[in-house]
């Protein structure tokens, strides 16, 4: 037991350490409100790691992911700045995610395209898309956007409160749902999923679309935290949760991961440049640790898989 | 009739043919509608503009063939041009001998991948995915995120800038590598293996081909070219920063697909991914030739780099979805033409 979730109490533990090397150089990360705005500034990520472990265990990527919240963010947000309700412009926003993650999902279920190349193509066309469109115009929100117009302190609540939940819902449903389960199945062994009764395919695409839906949501998310959107607000979030996936013990070779590794390892990963900054170190250092943290995740589990081999 | 209909598919089916009438297609329509596209300076700017992804395409074919996959390369070219601006700039080191340092610079950026894949058997999508994320905050750290490195010498901004015998200098240098690549790929041992790994790497095995040693000259060599890329762009652009090469693995990757190579690796060809290379050049400098066209109230030519990116990825997707539907609906007809007893696919 112990040895099976050796990854995910490693995380935790490294995410351990850093808070307590924190609390006891910079014990000022730990002040109330800003610590409450940082933690709050991070959902819209961890809802989007959600999506892509189930992705990454089905033995698929997505790299649109980024792309794909930008615009739902410019969408949802050019539909409440023309006065329609915030509801209409949250539907708006989950539904271009899940027309944009069907499309990925059909491409790699149904035509049999590896995920990388396809994803690597809409992640382009629709970044240059929203480019070419909205020529980097920032968007002004209509006041009771903001906060879904509940004030500060409740809309806070209401973001970390949603994805809380939405983590917690999913963590269990990938262990208990029949869904969850051909999740895994899928990305152990797509054929003998087969053979057992589960459609590999729709799992696959349903996977996908689910990917689309949790960027539309994480876009809202973001949204609501300011009263202006930039229209590359998803910018490199691909990266950022692939990375927190990986860390955080999601086999990148499918079937296997658990949301409690992707926790840690995505707020290991967030906090590492508020980190640098309380430790007085530049931030454009953040990017090279993210990718030596990448690859020394991925480093461990080949030297773990070689062992075992062996 | 089942035999001229068959010929006729195999011979519109080859991605070659389809390309080249891409390829005819853009040519006519941006000398319809771009100023100046055809005469003589716009033609050589073509190439001069685009020959670094053009080298990217070359030795990312033997990486696809392999099966593999480089994302890095982009970001390599970004890390080799901030090396070598510092070296050039701030430790005063001759262009060329800076020059080599990247070239070697980049040949240990793909030996890296190469170690990872082959040793530690680590899929190359993520490995690469990693050294993308790493190569980029690499040159990001090193230019502190902002600075840049500009004031070349003139005889080094010749390689990017200047012309020997009329064409563009670094126009030589690409052919010299096309040419070093087809050998490799077409004419040796080593350039079948590539494919006899990407087709079956157990069997290759078998055959007693050195797999892991030949997946990971590939790399190597694609690290290599990286290094040489960025001399190149820095000699063109006269400048060095970290965000040099952003996006060009897309580009590099969409010339070798749309050039025919399978994604899957196991067959392609040189040729192909050098008119896959053409198809995208001409249409990133097309559409800055169109001028008297608007598109969301800009003229085409200012928005061009956006619409050419967008393009592209659509021309990727379309591609790669052709050539599923193509096949599946060959193995259709073969299957029920003759044997029940279709090929297995070699999808993964």
């Amino acid at each position: 037991m112990n040895q099976r979730y050796f990854r995910e109490w490693t995380v935790a533990g490294a995410f351990g350490l850093l808070m307590l090397s924190l609390l006891i150089f910079a014990p000022h990360f730990f002040q109330g409100q800003p610590l409450l705005s940082r933690v709050t500034s991070q959902m819209p990520a961890l809802l989007a790691a959600i999506g892509i472990t189930l992705v990454i265990v089905s033995r698929q990527i997505d790299i649109s992911v980024g792309a794909q919240f930008s615009l739902c963010a410019v969408i949802a947000g050019l539909t409440a700045s023309a006065g329609l309700p915030l509801g209409v412009a949250i539907g708006a926003a989950v539904g271009a995610g899940a027309l944009m993650g069907a499309l990925n999902g059909w491409l790699v279920a149904y035509l049999g395209l590896p995920s990388i190349v396809v994803t690597l193509a809409t992640m382009v066309t629709w970044q240059e898309a929203l480019r070419l469109w909205q020529q980097g115009r920032l968007i002004g929100l209509p006041d009771g956007v903001q906060w879904f117009g509940l004030g500060q302190a409740s809309g806070q609540m209401l973001v970390i409160g949603f994805t809380a939940g939405v983590l917690i819902f999913s963590a269990w449903g990938m262990r208990n749902l029949a869904a969850g389960r051909f999740v895994y199945a899928t990305g152990t062994d797509a054929e003998a999923a087969r053979l057992a009764g589960i459609d590999p395919k729709r799992t696959t695409f349903g996977v996908f679309v689910l990917m689309g839906v949790l960027a539309g949501l994480a876009a809202v998310l973001n949204l609501v935290q300011s009263a202006q959107i930039q229209p590359n607000s998803g910018d490199g979030l691909e990266l950022k949760i692939i990375a927190a996936a990986v860390v955080g013990g999601v086999a990148i070779q499918g079937g296997r991961g658990t949301l409690w590794g992707v926790l840690p390892g995505m707020l290991l990963l967030a906090n590492v440049n508020p980190a640098l900054t309380h430790f007085h170190q530049p931030p454009y250092w953040e990017k090279a640790i993210q990718g030596m943290v990448i690859l020394l995740a991925v480093v461990a589990d080949g030297l773990r898989t070689r062992k075992s081999s062996n | 009739m089942t035999a001229t209909r068959g010929k006729f598919t195999q011979i519109v089916a080859r991605h070659e043919s389809v390309l080249l009438l891409v390829i005819v297609f853009e040519v006519v329509l941006f000398s319809m509608l771009g100023r100046n596209f055809l005469s003589e300076s716009n033609v050589s700017n073509i190439f001069r503009h685009s020959v670094e992804i053009g080298l990217l395409a070359l030795v990312m074919t033997p990486v696809i063939l392999t099966g593999g996959i480089d994302l890095s390369v982009g970001s390599l070219v970004g890390l080799c041009a901030v090396v070598f601006g510092i070296l050039v700039k701030e430790s005063g080191m001759s262009p060329l001998a800076a020059g080599m340092i990247a070239v070697a610079l980049g040949t240990f950026g793909g030996a890296m991948n190469a170690g990872l894949i082959t040793r530690l058997k680590l899929p190359p999508l993520i490995v690469t995915l990693g050294t993308f994320s790493l190569f980029r905050g690499l040159a990001e750290a090193f230019t502190k995120g902002s600075e840049s490195y500009s004031g070349f010498s003139d005889s080094f901004l010749a390689l990017g800038n200047g012309s020997v015998a009329g064409l563009p200098t670094q126009l030589w240098i690409f052919f010299a590598v096309a040419a070093g690549v087809w050998v490799l790929v077409h004419r040796t041992t080593l350039g079948r293996s590539f494919r006899a790994i990407g087709y079956a790497p157990e069997g290759a095995r078998y055959a007693g081909i050195p797999v892991e040693r030949n997946i990971s000259l590939a790399y190597v060599l694609s690290g290599a070219v990286a290094g040489l890329a960025a001399v190149i762009l820095v000699a063109r652009l006269g400048e060095a920063r970290a965000n040099a090469g952003v996006g060009y693995e897309l580009l590099a990757i969409t010339a070798v697909v749309l050039g025919g190579t399978s994604i899957f690796g196991g067959s392609g060809t040189i040729a192909g991914t050098l008119l896959g290379y053409l198809a995208v050049a001409l249409l990133n400098n097309g559409l800055g030739r169109i001028i008297s066209y608007k598109i969301f109230d800009q003229p085409v030519s200012s928005v061009a780099r956006e619409l050419s990116g967008m393009l592209t990825g659509l021309l990727l997707l379309g591609a790669l979805a052709a050539t599923v539907l193509a096949k599946s609906l060959a193995t259709r007809r073969a299957r029920a033409q003759t044997s029940p007893n279709p090929k297995p696919q070699t999808n993964p």
